[in-house]
């Protein structure tokens, strides 16, 4: 059974190539074939949406290479150039997510500012990325925790990579060396959180959590006063934010 | 179980040298342990009664004399270690002299010292039963805010320093469960300082927990 060789279009075969627009990796998906945008984008890329989309509806461990190859519509074939396994093409689809939440992140932590309100601007992107797209978080949060030891990996050394920008901080508590962890103990009180509100399927409510866990982000690196400073002015936009229809 | 066996040194007919249920119970200890090393090899979704009946060995039937199904063992796996858990806490905890400072430190040392030494039971509670069933964890997490809160409202009835307890519990977790992942679950114990400033920081706030943390190193 031999299919016509497909043509890539140019910038398909680089190792990252984040999604850029995510909703056509969501569910749900029209039900008359994929979106011709879609097609028209890289296989690789439409296999990753499908097996992110294939996750999110049946769970990483019921899904199959078939599933993913339906969803995508591409051949076999296809599938086993770009990735080894399953696990391969999900391990991939998620570092395309990350990669693509990760430079927002970055974008909004980078801008001028004291550091406490870049930090601040970070966590903002990143629990407005995860609301927008809660089957993507819980595939990332949760499914990605079913698949193996490769993927827990790959999942610490993204939390370990988010906490890292915390370290600009550590000018602010020159003197705890008893918190060697520290970054993961501010960056733990967000992602436990997080990960609980996805959980219980709350993932589109996380912007409202922004007062609360600036402060707790904050808190082992400024202390109380000047965090409970930081969650005011968190709570603050947040009001003007659902003020204002323009956002 | 040590104590049992001693205080009935004089065997007679009433008093029997060995618990009437000893079998039963070091046979359901043994699918306990089993659980929890497959959990731990291959995760909870990935377990089969195969693979208890295996690891303990006994038969699919002795499985069934004891738990109707793979659920209801995870529950028992995870509760008995839990009560483990609980009562290293206590034991800990009358052996402080009563402040909170002492008290966590200690517990915090003991309840360490007991995740480090049972790999399998500590993987079960930490990273399965949240995928299993978020429930159990939600109800251990109860358990130990109550205890702590507990510890430090009977020194300062009005504290509250502005961190949320629930959120210094998932703090600690995540801490946990990193150095597993890491592969460093016999260094658990080197995490104590920063456990003991975790378990303080709702209670005490920054500058009182980070002095707590000095003394636990």
């Amino acid at each position: 059974m031999s299919r016509p060789t497909e043509t890539e279009p140019p910038g398909s075969g680089g190792d990252l190539d984040p999604p850029e627009n995510l909703h056509l990796w969501k569910l749900p998906r029209g039900r008359h074939g994929l979106p011709r945008e879609l097609v028209a984008r890289s296989q690789r890329e439409r296999l990753l949406a499908a097996v992110v989309r294939v996750t999110a509806a049946k769970g990483y461990q019921a899904s199959s290479v078939a599933d993913i190859l339906k969803e995508a519509g591409v051949g076999r074939e296809t599938f086993y150039k770009h990735f080894k396994d399953k696990e391969d093409c999900f391990v991939a689809a998620n570092d395309a997510l990350v990669g693509n939440l990760e430079a927002q992140v970055r974008e909004a932590y980078q801008q001028p500012g004291a550091w406490p309100e870049r930090v601040r601007r970070g966590l903002a992107e990143t629990l407005q990325w995860f609301a927008a797209n809660p089957e993507i978080a819980r595939v990332m949060m949760i499914e990605m925790g079913t698949v193996g030891p490769i993927a827990s990996a790959r999942f610490r050394e993204t939390f370990r990579r988010f906490t890292a920008l915390l370290d600009d901080g550590r000018g602010f508590i020159e003197d705890a060396p008893e918190l060697p962890n520290i970054a993961g103990i501010a960056g733990g009180a967000v992602f436990s959180r997080v990960y609980e509100e996805v959980v219980l399927g709350n993932t589109a409510n996380l912007p409202s959590l922004m007062p609360q866990l600036t402060f707790e982000l904050l808190l082992p690196y400024i202390g109380e006063e000047a965090a409970a400073g930081e969650r005011d002015a968190a709570a603050e936009l947040l009001k003007e934010g659902t003020d204002s229809p323009s956002g | 179980m040590k104590q049992d066996l001693e205080s009935s040194s004089e065997p007679g007919v009433l008093t029997p040298s060995v618990p009437w249920d000893i079998g039963a119970r070091t046979q359901q200890e043994r699918i306990l342990k089993a659980m929890a090393k497959s959990c731990a090899e291959k995760s909870f979704s990935a377990t089969t009664i195969a693979d208890i009946v295996g690891h303990a060995s006994i038969s699919r039937a002795t499985f069934y004399k004891h738990f109707a199904n793979k659920r209801e063992c995870f529950d028992a796996t995870a509760n008995s270690f839990l009560s483990e858990l609980q009562q290293t806490a206590k034991v800990a905890r009358a052996t402080s002299d009563g402040s909170s400072s002492d008290s966590v430190r200690k517990v915090m040392a003991a309840v360490l010292e007991l995740l480090a030494a049972k790999p399998n039971h500590t993987k079960v509670l930490l990273v399965e039963a949240p995928n299993v069933d978020p429930d159990i964890v939600r109800r251990y997490r109860l358990l130990i805010l109550e205890a702590l809160g507990a510890q430090h409202q009977a020194e300062r009835p009005t504290i509250s320093a502005g961190a949320n307890p629930e959120i210094a519990f998932g703090r600690a977790k995540v801490l946990i469960v990193d150095y597993l992942a890491a592969g460093k679950v016999k260094e658990l114990p080197s995490l104590l300082p920063e456990l003991i400033y975790i378990a303080h920081l709702p209670y005490l706030g920054q500058d009182l927990a980070l002095q707590q943390a000095r003394l636990g190193q």
